[in-house]
């Protein structure tokens, strides 16, 4: 508290004593070993030492977080190399069992094609409707690609977002890291002024798509918009309706996912169009964690605002003290405000009292499932690079 | 009065921190079990729809399945899906009379090769015996609902119906 004082930061947590920090890590440091162990006993080289790699990856960030009391530019660290990562060894796996990144439509009929979180929601209304799953995947595990199947991958992010809720966008999602990393690079905006209402987008689209999925029974984003179907999988082109969605594809990949975040050091693609991060946005009223603003403290000097990669606060929504449903808990806002007036907040407890007990008790959560889920995606990774190197 | 909602806010955070710890223990199988328990399927269109029956030839199968057709503003016709298998019992060419309906009459005459390398593209012959089914000449893999593809240890020919 002493320190508090003498810094002026009424909200700022004070760094912490290496002991303290590192008792704090215990429980990650025991969970991240614990779920590095499973490749830790794989015969392969290459995975045990990509299972190391990234306990340890997970461990020293969080050990930082505990230290420096700061979140996101720890956070983010571990996002881009899921973001980076993920890529690299899907991109192989597929190369070695289909020799190309274009699904064949054999391996469509087959069920084996990918299923990541990104259709779930266009997959509600069909499947709502006429029990269908309108993607060419399998339901269980249906060898080759397709993995576990769609019914693990929902019970995955099921579980996951109960969790963390919208934290998904933060600690879960394989995609979000590469325009995180692009727009680190810059030190400034060379686009600041961005019309809010571009936020909206992303809820049209959702709608679109999952209407237009409904009436063609195809998952329509899949074919059509993600622009990460440039970096992992995509319908092989058999005609020029797909060589235009691929085109489709690299144009936004290149657009929202590299130049755009560079220009604005925003999240372009999750502010601007992914439809699964508006669906997501849902669940931030059913999670008891969520970022406040405490107005007695509040100046208002927008470095929050202007932090945000989501645009998910507004001089509105600081006036209320809160963040919009947009918001994906990566603590921008709070390493940013100089004030300590934007603090971590457990639902029915009042603003500022205690914030680094609700931000401890929302770390715990939300990185025990990213070393979980993230984890096992980095070091697939790791040990596909490895390969190559060992 | 703030004390109870307060209360309520860490008991429901201290469970989620909980829940976190459970995630690969309990909580995502469950999840996965109750999704299946839902009694969800592929669509059709892609799995080719269920087995109606099957046809013994000499040394292979050919399987027929139910007819699927297509959902609201789906862009396929409706078709029906038959599996030669598997596909090493089967002669270099291909030329059989199949009867879909099951009425003791051939429907369609389907002929193909069956090329020795599994990366050799498939073309596929469909004469129509009955006006239910569409003829196809030289037919690859252009749409869902009219193609000849090699999946697994079988040829899977998709001929589209008519609607005669």
């Amino acid at each position: 508290m002493a320190d508090a004082v003498c810094a002026g930061l009424a909200g700022k947590t004070p760094p912490r004593t290496w002991s303290r920090a590192l008792l704090l890590t215990l429980p990650i440091a025991l969970w991240s070993l614990f779920m590095a162990m499973r490749g830790l006993m794989q015969p392969e080289r290459s995975l045990q030492i990509a299972s190391g790699l990234t306990a340890a990856l997970m461990v020293v960030l969080f050990y930082m977080m505990m230290k420096t009391s700061s979140t996101y530019r720890w956070r983010r660290w571990f996002f881009v190399a899921l973001g980076v990562l993920f890529p690299i060894g899907f991109i192989h796996n597929v190369m070695v069992l289909r020799g190309s990144m274009g699904i064949p439509i054999e391996e469509m009929i087959a069920g084996r094609t990918p299923f990541c979180f990104l259709p779930i929601p266009l997959l509600i209304l069909p499947a709502a409707l006429t029990k269908t799953l309108v993607f060419p995947g399998s339901l269980l595990p249906g060898g080759g690609m397709a993995g576990a199947g769609m019914a693990a991958m929902a019970g995955l992010w099921l579980a996951i977002t109960l969790v963390v809720g919208k934290g998904w966008c933060s600690y879960a999602c394989f995609f979000g890291g590469i325009e995180e990393g692009m727009a680190a690079l810059p030190k400034k905006a060379q686009w600041k002024k961005l019309d809010p209402r571009l936020r909206l987008v992303p809820w049209a689209v959702l709608l679109a798509m999952a209407l237009l999925s409904l009436a063609l029974f195809e998952p329509a984003y899949c074919l059509w918009l993600c622009p990460f179907k440039a970096v992992s999988e995509y319908v092989a082109a058999r005609n020029t309706v797909g060589l235009v969605q691929n085109g489709i594809f690299v144009v936004l990949f290149g657009a929202l996912v590299i130049v755009l975040p560079v220009l604005t050091k925003k999240r372009t693609q999750c502010t601007f169009l992914c439809p699964f991060g508006a669906f997501q946005s849902i669940f931030n009223k059913t999670s008891v964690f969520d970022i406040k603003i405490d107005r007695t403290v509040c100046s208002p000097c927008v470095l929050c605002q202007k932090s945000c990669p989501t645009m998910s606060l507004t001089d509105e929504s600081i006036k209320k003290g809160e963040t919009l449903m947009s918001c994906m808990k990566c603590g921008a806002c709070v390493d940013a405000c100089p004030k300590g007036a934007a603090v971590w907040h457990i639902r029915g407890t009042q603003v500022a009292v205690k914030p680094e007990r609700a931000r401890l008790m929302f770390l715990y959560a939300a990185w025990a499932m990213a070393a979980m889920f993230g984890g096992s995606i980095i070091t697939q990774g790791l040990a596909t690079i490895l390969q190559r190197v060992i | 009065m703030k004390w109870p909602s307060s209360k309520l806010g860490y008991t429901v955070a201290g469970m989620t921190v909980l829940a976190a710890v459970l995630v690969p223990f309990v909580l995502m199988g469950l999840f996965t079990k109750g999704f299946t328990k839902l009694g969800l399927h592929v669509d059709e269109m892609y799995s080719g729809g269920p087995t109606v029956r099957t046809i013994q030839e000499d040394g292979y199968t050919v399987t027929i399945h139910k007819a699927v057709y297509p959902h609201l503003l789906q862009t396929e016709k409706p078709f029906v899906q038959l599996d030669w298998k598997p596909v090493n019992a089967l002669p270099q060419h291909v030329s059989d009379a199949v009867d879909v309906d099951g009425d003791g009459q051939p429907d369609v005459r389907v002929s193909f090769d069956v090329p020795k390398d599994p990366k050799t593209p498939l073309r596929a012959d469909v004469d129509a015996l009955n006006p239910r089914y569409q003829a196809m000449r030289n037919v690859g893999k252009r749409k869902f609902s009219e193609l000849i593809v090699r999946v697994d240890d079988a040829i899977l020919v998709r001929i589209p119906l008519t609607g005669r």
